[in-house]
């Protein structure tokens, strides 16, 4: 009952936001679908016309991944940064939930409230390029969802490190493009990138959506690789989070202002 | 642990490591004091005196370098969750909420975030709403709020834990003194009213001196005084006068009553004289009497002084008086 309403509330803050603050996420949605554009008329322009289609498949589906790792991960640094210095983020560690609950209701409601841009991206590329996509909801949903846990390791390793390190900032840029690199470079060209978190299910939903592959096909050591990855890096990113939180009450960090 | 204390700190030290530098500061240096059920104690101190950091140490957000803090008898570093649950805090007054949600919205999140349900907490987000004369702006954004309303809000915030222990550190700061007044009021009422422990750190002395029952003033890191405030307004009242005197004092008579009484300040007039005077040992009006004597200085009234929180603090601060409660 009390993660019920912890995730709720949650939910509530994002969607209000998303609503209320209609243009910042039109303009979102707007820069994400620019670039997109600016990739796929590239590929027009430059690329190989045999591989054409192919190529601007791959694009819909990296850039839709790589919208979702920022709107979750890369935010998630931004929004521990801006809560220490406006003294929001000292109120939340009050709560007797830990704060690390609190920040994983934030990723699954900020998960969950992005969806609905990523389906408004999504079918504007497919419409834009007229590539539709394989979207096989059965094959899709549950990798994503085992790619989702991996990722949110991820954020939790950012927000720990937004929490102890003061000037993140710069950090956060650089931190977006290496999440577009891992969105975009495939995982042939550099196989060892399958252990990063959600590399290899980005792999497998374009294997999904661009093949037209089924849970059936998909081999045991992907699903090992990607069920691995999404224990270890969650793990991993909980543990060092409490690290950082301990380190920010040791040194008082939590408020910034 | 006496079954009375609710907040017991113990040897508790704090150092920071300046930014950039391998200077350390000690913020608080070595302080013990209990908090019983129900009372209302003030902090108060100078800027950097070490409020700020006692008070997140005991709200959890700071770890002690050395020493204890318990709550209810819980150590709140090693249960710091269970520990919280029995502490609300306002840090920053309205620093502490989200300027993009409503007033309503910022205590449906708040208490969402400690694990309460909606249906649970409606009914206690309304009566606070009435109760901080912020009902009809309850769909209002925060960022348009007066600074006084968003103030009273952030208290609302903590109020709505319902937890045994509030803490406030300055909630009238940067407030007008119309506002200040009104945030003053509103804390009566949760005074009189309820039966929470509080904590109230503050520049304000007359938050002080209404609304707590007694008072630890700290500086430099250390409790300098921790005593009841009636005790410390008598205290220093008796030891205040002021005294007129029917004719000047000579110039060797002034050198010997300066050299004993270096703080007292002599007014001359044409052909009286006034001697304010504090006395550190109630045995000393005897002594400046003995030098009034010498040249039959006749004196016409004596008034001991009255003397607000204000002066008192002062006082403490400046070394004059160092008391503490046995």
């Amino acid at each position: 009952m009390r993660w019920f309403s912890l995730l709720r509330v949650n939910l509530q803050k994002e969607y209000i936001e998303l609503v209320r603050y209609l243009p910042n996420t039109i303009a979102t949605v707007f820069t994400f679908y620019i670039i997109f554009l600016g990739m796929f008329l590239g590929i027009q322009v430059v690329g190989d016309p045999s591989t054409q289609e192919l190529n601007t498949q791959y694009v819909i589906v990296n850039n839709l991944f790589w919208f979702l790792t920022m709107s979750t991960i890369n935010k998630v640094g931004w929004q521990v940064t801006n809560e220490s210095m406006r003294g929001t983020l000292e109120q939340l560690s009050m709560s007797p939930m830990g704060i690390w609950r609190i920040m994983t209701a934030r990723l699954i409601a900020s998960t969950v409230i992005n969806f609905i841009i990523l389906i408004v991206l999504l079918y504007l590329s497919m419409f834009t390029t007229g590539q539709w996509l394989n979207i096989d909801l059965l094959s899709i949903l549950p990798i994503l969802l085992i790619t989702l846990v991996s990722m949110y390791g991820l954020g939790f390793i950012i927000a720990g490190i937004s929490m102890v390190l003061k000037q993140v900032d710069a950090f956060l840029q650089i931190l977006q493009f290496i999440l577009a690199g891992l969105a975009f470079v495939p995982v042939t060209v550099a196989p060892i990138i399958s252990y990063f978190p959600f590399v290899k299910g980005l792999d497998l939903v374009r294997s999904v959506m661009i093949h037209g592959v089924t849970l059936s096909q998909i081999s045991v050591t992907d699903y090992g690789i990607l069920i691995g990855n999404a224990i270890i890096y969650f793990v991993l990113g909980i543990a060092f989070f409490m690290f950082c939180e301990r380190i920010a009450m040791k040194r008082g960090l939590l408020a910034h202002y | 642990m006496s079954k009375e204390n609710i907040v017991e700190v113990q040897n508790v030290s704090k150092t920071y490591k300046k930014r950039r530098q391998k200077e350390f500061v000690q913020a608080v240096n070595n302080i013990s004091f209990d908090v019983k059920k129900g009372e209302i104690l003030g902090l108060l101190g100078p800027n950097g005196a070490g409020k700020t950091s006692t008070i997140k140490m005991i709200c959890g957000l700071l770890i002690p370098d050395e020493g204890t803090i318990l709550i209810n008898g819980r150590d709140n570093q090693k249960n710091r969750l269970e520990t919280l649950r029995d502490i609300s805090a306002v840090l920053e007054g309205n620093r502490n909420l989200y300027w993009r949600l409503t007033v309503r919205e910022n205590l449906e999140y708040f208490a969402g975030n400690r694990g309460m349900d909606k249906k649970g907490v409606a009914q206690t987000i309304d009566e606070l709403l009435v109760q901080f004369r912020l009902r009809d702006k309850e769909n209002e954004l925060v960022n348009r709020l007066s600074r006084g309303m968003q103030q009273k809000l952030a208290i609302a915030v903590a109020m709505m834990a319902d937890s045994q222990v509030l803490l406030l550190d300055e909630p009238t700061l940067g407030l007008d003194v119309e506002t200040g007044y009104e945030v003053r009021e509103l804390l009566k009422e949760i005074v009189n009213n309820q039966e929470r422990t509080i904590i109230i750190s503050s520049h304000d002395m007359a938050v002080v001196e209404d609304l707590c029952d007694r008072v630890i003033i700290i500086n430099h890191g250390r409790i300098v005084t921790d005593d009841h405030v009636d005790n410390l307004l008598r205290l220093f009242a008796v030891r205040s006068y002021t005294i007129t005197l029917g004719q000047l004092l000579s110039d060797q008579q002034l050198q010997l009553i300066k050299k004993a009484f270096p703080h007292l300040e002599y007014i001359p007039d044409t052909t009286q004289a006034i001697i304010k005077v504090d006395f550190d040992q109630d045995h000393e009006i005897y002594d400046l009497f003995e030098l009034l004597k010498m040249n039959k200085t006749p004196v016409e009234s004596i008034e001991q002084g009255t003397i607000n929180f204000e002066q008192v603090f002062m006082r403490i601060i400046k070394g004059e008086e160092a008391h503490a409660l046995v």
